[in-house]
């Protein structure tokens, strides 16, 4: 493998970025304004307010246009730099919604968000470590697809398969079985949540705790509405997601330990050292902004620097979702079958419309903010 | 002639390769791709800290390398009396099939659907006969059971 100097490896990321970059700027700047003044079926603006054709979406099916038809199925090698910067611009994305809440507003929120999730994330590993063992799935089957169905889809997987021997066939069936699931929500979600006439609040709870994949999440919510600001979808989908992930330690916990009560061989298992190693240290930098926020560090809602941040979020998370979109392969998730794909199908499903129907029954239209 | 066998986890096609080597006095080449492309495969997962990433794909290569090593053991078993080696590489493992097929070879053996790595999510075949050098002999794979 050919060594690169810092110059060499910075250099190496320009065109995958470019391409990126690139996208979104004709997606923001030219294309989605000019589907705005469209009029398709008497309606001006169809595409984007009935079919939530906005900048996000485009994003996203561009990138997946690029890996699946322009790229042939594989992100090219002097594109493959700029593509690997998806995760950090989505990390840093959410490191900049911590500005959005306040520690008061937080508190408000946070107690029916960490009481759905612990509910839906506990609940959904239980009942698929149960079902596993009715389709006679293998234990650590059981154990990726209840971390990945119950918390964050492909990250808390990847959390889990080193812990509980997972086999890379198996593995590779759950991940396409979990994006396969999150991407059909993806795109149906917003429909759903338009033709019910749910609130920004009820959308993103609703999403936040029925859709597997955290990247798919964020997406939807802002499919439904792609303002960044205190009170819209994503601002709410982002506190689930955020406990969510703030739960992965613990869920790999409990599960690796249920893993390992019942096999032959014996492994220690401590909830320090796995939460030494498995804990996202970004949340840390959501809290901190969310800190500045509350100390009114940011100025007050309306403010200038408020303003440039979101717009400079607007800009990072739909850079990041271009190379989300590019890391899609049709193909590989077509491929999802076997065992992980029933266990998926049936724990997604039911997750998804329990969430809904909670949601709709016991959650506000109205927002805490 | 010179035979190259593409290395996966269905018996048939070593059967079927040696046999082809016996019949013909050929020299047999097996190759075995440690798979690296679960990187990009998880590319989705922007949510895992550092530590926890980089456990999976250790424990992701460690996981090929025993793969690597047990066909290792099992191929040269059955391999005795025919000239030839094993090589083992790391990378895509489409892209290096056709590099190793490009160097000489006259014939590729290899399974259809091919099941090495993440292969078994991809057409491998399509993507190892585009511009293959060389004929290339599909063996059908058992149905798993």
């Amino acid at each position: 493998m050919e060594d690169k100097n810092i110059f060499g490896k910075l250099l190496a990321i320009v065109p995958g970025l470019a391409i990126m970059v690139g996208t979104l700027f004709v997606l923001r700047v030219y294309v989605e304004p000019w589907m705005s003044q469209v009029t398709l079926f008497g309606y001006k603006g169809w595409l984007v307010k009935v079919m939530s054709l906005n900048y996000i979406v485009m994003s996203i099916l561009l990138g997946m246009f690029y890996r699946n038809v322009l790229f042939g199925g594989k992100i090219p090698g002097w594109a493959e730099d700029g593509f690997r910067t998806t995760r950090l611009f989505i990390k840093i994305g959410v490191i900049m919604l911590g500005s959005l809440y306040t520690f008061d507003k937080l508190l408000k929120v946070g107690g029916v968000a960490i009481t759905l999730i612990v509910a839906f994330v506990f609940g959904t590993a239980i009942f698929i470590l149960w079902l596993g063992k009715r389709l006679n799935a293998d234990r650590s089957v059981s154990s990726v697809m209840a971390a990945a169905c119950g918390v964050c889809g492909v990250s808390a997987s990847v959390a889990t398969a080193p812990g509980v021997r997972a086999k890379p066939v198996d593995l590779a069936l759950c991940i396409a079985t979990i994006l396969g699931f999150g991407i059909a929500s993806m795109f149906v979600s917003p429909y759903i949540g338009k033709l019910l006439n749910m609130s920004d609040y009820q959308f993103g709870a609703w999403v936040g705790t029925g859709i597997l994949n955290s990247g798919q999440v964020l997406a939807t919510c802002l499919a439904f509405n792609p303002i960044f600001a205190p009170g819209t979808a994503v601002a709410y989908g982002e506190i689930w997601n955020v406990v969510r992930v703030i739960s992965i330690p613990f869920v790999v916990f409990f599960i690796t330990a249920w893993y390992w009560k019942n096999e032959a061989a014996v492994e220690r298992v401590s909830l320090s050292s796995i939460i030494a190693s498995k804990f996202p240290i970004f949340v840390i930098g959501f809290v901190g902004m969310t800190a500045l926020s509350s100390l009114h560090i940011l100025g007050a809602e309306g403010s200038e620097t408020l303003r440039v941040i979101r717009e400079v979020m607007a800009w990072v998370f739909g850079v990041g979702l271009v190379g989300l979109g590019a890391y899609i392969d049709v193909r590989e998730i077509k491929a999802a079958g076997g065992t992980p794909l029933k266990i998926g199908l049936i724990a997604g499903l039911l997750k998804y419309l329990l969430a809904l129907i909670i949601i709709l029954a016991f959650i506000p239209k109205e927002g805490a903010f | 002639m010179k035979i190259l066998l593409a290395l996966d986890d269905n018996p048939r096609s070593l059967a079927e390769a040696l046999r082809l080597a016996r019949e013909r006095g050929a020299t047999l080449n097996a190759l075995f791709v440690i798979d690296s492309t679960w990187e990009m495969f998880t590319g989705h997962d922007w949510l895992s800290g550092c530590n926890s990433r980089i456990g999976f794909l250790e424990y992701m290569h460690t996981t090929e390398e025993e793969t690597a090593a047990a066909t290792a053991i099992a191929f040269k078993k059955e391999v005795e009396g025919i000239p030839g080696e094993l090589l083992t590489v790391t990378g895509d493992v489409a892209e290096e099939i056709r590099r190793e097929a490009e160097k000489g070879y006259d014939l590729l053996v290899m399974s259809s659907p091919f099941t090495r790595g993440l292969e078994m999510m991809r057409d491998t075949v399509a993507r190892v006969t585009k511009k293959l050098p060389c004929d290339i002999f599909l063996v059908k794979a058992e149905p798993k059971k």
